[in-house]
């Protein structure tokens, strides 16, 4: 599964197409697109994990690397003697230089290979710490909760033993009060049969994200059986 | 031989006598609850059954409160200010003065690591809160 994506920016022809086909032989394949300098707009159209920019035509370059976002890897390709290559470097510190040499093609797959395993790796790191705040924020919730349920069981606890409280003497209340009671009694009893469902579903969530804890709970039940 | 049938027959009478003061004395109850509104209701659970419901709001005076009432079973809160039910438990069953006397969890903490952390206290019965007057009932009639 492709995770990474690589731009490849250049004005020749012939460097896009021998670096394409020098990536088609490689085991890890970014995804991988080739756009000259007139068709490039800008980093705020395409987010590629690199740039590994080709020749381009004259005066283009400096246009280009300044349009670049800061946060994605550049892989420059121009010889060592190009002469603004001193000025980029100082302007650009991220920048890599990979001479155009005999056994280019290479040594820019084996530094690209590195930048997009940096790029996934820099991604999952961020995708766990989007989850980290997620559940953190669940963590809340369930706190928030768990102090809610206790308030609502004291409440209701209340509210159940003072009916059966009523219930116990029920000569001394009218016929319509002891229906009135009786009423409150069986809805005190239900609320309490939902409150139960609520705890089943959060038990049962739980049991599903983390069996040994499930397994815990199995082993702890018998302890205290309820009456 | 005569004088120790004598006194095993004065012993047995004894024995028959306490007895029978034994089931007239009501079995008095601590109810240690923060919330005045719980210690009354539960109080009202317990006397129409015959027990002798005594409350105590202050977690911190429950060892006070056994040496003056010398209660027969505990009902024990969990979630107090300053001195959890737990905390409770735990040390008055490490205290040999009082660990004889049963104690019973009521609470609205209702999970099984809950569950299982009140036995670990030492505790001998948990009640989970909503309770109707039957199961807290029958959690004291296991005791006394």
């Amino acid at each position: 599964m492709r995770t990474t994506n690589a731009l490849i920016l250049t004005d020749d022809g012939e460097f896009a197409r021998l670096l394409s086909a020098c990536w088609q032989m490689e085991r890890h394949l970014p995804g991988l697109s080739v756009v000259t300098s007139e068709l490039w707009k800008g980093g705020e159209q395409v987010f590629p994990d690199l740039i590994v920019v080709g020749p381009l035509r004259e005066g283009k370059l400096s246009q280009v690397l300044g349009s670049i976002s800061s946060s994605t890897a550049v892989i420059l390709c121009a010889p060592s003697d190009a002469k603004e290559l001193g000025f980029l470097r100082n302007r650009y510190p991220r920048l890599l230089h990979v001479p155009l040499r005999e056994d280019w093609a290479q040594v820019v797959l084996l530094v690209a290979g590195e930048s997009l395993r940096r790029a996934e790796a820099l991604r999952l790191v961020k995708q766990s710490e989007q989850r980290a705040a997620q559940n953190a924020n669940h963590a809340v919730l369930g706190r928030y909760m768990m102090d809610m349920k206790h308030n609502v069981n004291n409440a209701m606890t209340s509210l159940l033993g003072n009916a059966e409280l009523l219930l116990l003497e029920p000569g001394e209340l009218s016929a319509q009060s002891l229906a009135q009671i009786k009423t409150i009694h069986t809805m005190a009893l239900r609320i309490n049969e939902v409150m139960q469902r609520f705890s089943s579903l959060a038990t049962e969530m739980r049991e599903a994200e983390t069996p040994s804890q499930a397994e815990t709970e199995e082993f702890t039940a018998p302890l205290f059986p309820r009456h | 031989m005569q004088e120790n049938d004598k006194l095993a027959a004065d012993v047995q009478f004894s024995v028959v006598e306490n007895y029978a003061e034994y089931k007239l004395v009501p079995k008095k109850v601590l109810i240690v609850d923060d919330s005045p509104a719980q210690v009354k209701l539960i109080q009202g659970l317990l006397e129409p059954e015959g027990y002798w419901p005594v409350g105590l709001n202050d977690p911190k005076r429950v060892e006070e409160a056994i040496a003056a009432e010398k209660p027969n079973v505990i009902l024990l809160d969990v979630v107090m200010p300053e001195r959890n039910g737990f905390q409770v438990c735990r040390e008055l069953k490490g205290n040999v003065k009082f660990n004889a006397i049963p104690v019973i969890l009521v609470t609205s903490k209702d999970t099984a690591s809950d569950r299982y952390w009140g036995q670990q206290q030492g505790a001998d019965g948990y009640v989970t809160k909503p309770f109707t007057r039957e199961e807290l009932l029958r959690a004291v009639r296991r005791f006394i």
